[in-house]
């Protein structure tokens, strides 16, 4: 058994379980001008005086919650939890132990210890790597709610802030929909010399918080939610694909609801590959896509920019290689994304590896964001 | 919520001189009839020569977001519509709406340019192409006239310029509504002359348009009427506040800027603003001050406030500096 916290109160029964955790040293690189706090980064980040940013964050979004007696809290001892709850008027449990030295590997045990403990949502404060430690650890067995700490911050998955992480807390308590958003494979070293070099790495499930609505006139709302705008994009898709055409759909969920909508199952980060209405290739490499691209004539590909940074084709893509590229052709390249996430990037990007494949791509591209809308937007190497 | 300021709507902070709501008053008085036909030609009489065209040209309208409303019901069909992004938000709704297909070009800081050959590379179809210009909410001049000639010589394209702010930018296309029947340019009295209350907006069309509002014909409701003919028989009153407006504009925008925000240039009565502190359109709006975020349809981190009278910008710049020191020990930079 688990010894019960002071402010344990027993009414845990018509409370939901929510698991909260802290990773302690995100964020501390931005306070020196470093980003990120990976590997031995932290240890410099330290010696420069770093102060830890999580704290502040973590309070920030204990004290705006509203519903914190319908919320039994379940957190691990000291700077990984316990240390904030404290303050405040929640009941809470502790799970599992901190060491002195938090590591990825903490982060992961004690999450699985709260699942197994049975938490219904967990709610994590930290930056990148702090989600794909998450996402490593619950991937979408339940939903969460992320609080931005670090430095940059990339991966949609989350909240703009600790206030707006305290509002999806609260539309879970209520009871809201769910949906997926991304996590990002940020290399902190590339980024670190001013590259952005980042794949996505994996999702996680949230809640489906329709932004506030302003107001007067120019009241505006993302009126649909992420879901039903990747169904709208798959059906108008779908609609008009061709049957003597080989499609080469990239990773992510808009392309998973794309090949979902004509009954087909997708893998959500590899690149499958459909043709007459059924799928010829599954998690394809760049050989796998070569072999096919030489059996078909006609042969497009669908991909979705990475939320955030807006990268359509990376470096250290195994699939879609500047090969590949190359032989499809810039006008056999279809660009979906929900209105939600292309309208917030500045422009897309490509970082093949290949100057002049990247350059054959760069100038405006439309990318199809509804069924009856396209969005023009600048490519950029 | 009265104690609230207002820099969310791009509102002309001073009310319009006592005449105009003398005249207002007067409207009240005859509430049980419609306006009389002849004082709307008066007003359009007004219009017409406000705006240097023939009178057959105006369309007089409560409110330009209803006629923007309007010219998309009518004249998407069969056309693709083309619009910036961001842009005057109500307009993009109903385009999405009714539109058959809408196409919006991505603007992008930190030039918010819009390159000629997009529009004309997507004109190759029969469009209807809406720009606010100048823009809102970065408050640039999107098009010039060059511009406008170039997406003009396309007979299959109609375009509509929204000069909501043209007594600000001093930019316009009107002139050139007489030679070129695909373009119409939407006006207001709402932003300028200080008459958000009254809503009255202004089409000046070319021939194209105008069949398609020959039936088109709105009673303007009375009060608003007769202030607009009254603001209208002497439009001085609108200088000394829009220069006033301009001034403030470029000391918030400096004090800002001395801040540490980046502001944009700005040819309106708002400015466009980027910053990292998140959510502060909502900590503002705690403060009771409101200001539009953009958030929603754009990138990021970006607001738009709008020019108050120099008691409100005081405010809102004192409050601004107060939640930047708050953020400041958070590690957000402004
Ligand atoms: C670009 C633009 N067009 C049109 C309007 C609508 O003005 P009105 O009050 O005439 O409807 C606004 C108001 O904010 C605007 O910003």
């Amino acid at each position: 058994m688990e010894p019960l916290a002071k402010n344990y109160v027993g009414r845990e029964y018509s409370m939901k379980k929510i698991g909260l955790i802290v990773n302690p040293i995100a964020g501390m690189g931005g306070s020196v001008g470093l980003k990120g706090t990976d590997g031995e980064i932290y240890k410099k980040a330290l010696r420069l005086g770093a102060k830890a940013v999580t704290p502040k964050r973590t309070k920030e979004l204990l004290s705006y919650i509203k519903s914190r007696k319908e919320i039994s809290l379940v957190v691990a001892p000291g700077k990984m939890g316990e240390t904030y709850v404290r303050k405040f008027d929640i009941a809470f449990k502790l799970i599992g132990q901190t060491p002195k030295e938090t590591s990825a590997e903490d982060t992961k045990r004690i999450i699985g210890k709260m699942l197994n403990g049975g938490i219904e949502l967990l709610v994590f404060v930290g930056g990148d790597g702090t989600a794909r430690d998450v996402y490593d650890a619950v991937d979408s067995k339940i939903p969460v709610v992320a609080v931005p700490s670090g430095v940059k911050i990339f991966s949609s998955v989350f909240a703009v802030s600790a206030r707006a992480a305290a509002e999806m807390v609260d539309a879970f308590i209520e009871g809201t929909d769910l949906t997926e958003e991304e996590v990002l494979d940020i290399d902190e070293n590339a980024f670190r010399n001013n590259r952005l070099a980042s794949k996505l790495y994996g999702y996680l499930i949230v809640p489906n918080v329709k932004k506030l609505l302003q107001a007067g006139k120019e009241a505006s709302s993302i009126d649909k939610s992420s879901v039903d705008s990747k169904n709208e994009i798959a059906r108008y898709i779908v609609k008009h694909m061709d049957k003597e055409t080989l499609y080469l759909l990239g990773p992510g969920t808009t392309l998973k609801a794309i090949a979902n909508d004509m009954g087909l199952p997708k893998t959500l980060l590899g690149v499958d590959a459909i043709y007459d209405n059924r799928l010829v290739g599954i998690d394809l490499n760049e050989k796998g896509i070569l072999k096919l691209l030489k059996k078909y004539k006609s042969k497009k590909i669908m991909v979705t920019p990475i939320g955030g940074n807006g990268f359509i084709f990376g470096r250290g893509s195994k699939q879609f290689t500047p090969e590949v590229i190359r032989i499809i052709g810039r006008e056999n390249i279809i660009l979906v994304g929900t209105y939600g996430k292309i309208s917030k990037l500045e422009c897309l990007r490509v970082d093949t590896g290949n100057f002049e494949i990247d350059k054959l791509l760069s100038g405006y591209i439309r990318v199809v964001v509804g069924e009856k809308e396209e969005m023009v937007m600048e490519v950029r190497c | 919520m009265l104690n609230e300021i207002k820099l969310n709507m791009n509102e002309m902070p001073y009310p319009p001189p006592k005449e105009i709501i003398e005249a207002a008053q007067k409207g009240l008085s005859n509430l049980n009839r419609y306006t009389n036909p002849k004082e709307l030609e008066l007003l359009r009489e007004f219009l017409a020569d406000y705006s240097d065209v023939s009178k057959r040209h105006i369309i007089l309208s409560t409110g330009s977001d209803f006629l923007l409303r309007e010219i998309i019901h009518v004249f998407s069909k069969g056309r693709r519509v083309i619009m910036v992004n961001p842009s005057f938000f109500p307009t993009v709704q109903c385009a999405k709406e009714f539109a058959t297909k809408l196409i919006k070009i991505q603007l992008r800081p930190s030039e918010f340019n819009l390159d000629a050959d997009i529009i004309t590379n997507e004109t190759n179809e029969p469009s209807l192409v809406i720009v606010d210009n100048p823009n809102n909410p970065t408050g640039k001049i999107l098009i010039d006239r060059e511009m406008a000639e170039a997406i003009l010589e396309n007979k299959d394209v109609l375009l509509v310029v929204d000069e909501a702010y043209y007594e600000f930018s001093g930019a316009t296309f009107a002139d050139m509504v007489e030679k070129h029947p695909n373009l119409s340019v939407v006006r207001t009295l709402d932003k300028a002359f200080g008459l958000a209350g009254a809503r009255i907006g202004y089409l000046i069309a070319g021939e194209n348009f105008l069949d398609a509002f020959s039936t088109f014909f709105t009673f303007l409701p009375q009060s608003s009427l007769y202030a607009a003919i009254e603001a209208m028989r002497d439009p001085s009153y609108i200088k000394k506040n829009i220069e006033l407006t301009i001034k403030e504009r470029e000391r918030v925008s400096k004090e800002l800027e001395k801040i540490g925000f980046q502001v944009y240039p700005s040819t309106t009565n708002f400015l466009l603003i980027k910053t990292n502190i998140p959510d502060i359109a909502r900590e503002l709006k705690d403060r009771e001050i409101l200001v539009f975020d953009i958030s929603n349809q754009w990138l990021p981190g970006y607001i738009r406030v709008s020019i108050g009278t120099p008691k409100e910008n005081n405010i809102f710049l004192s409050n601004i500096k107060e939640i930047h020191k708050v953020h400041a020990w958070r590690g957000h930079k402004p």
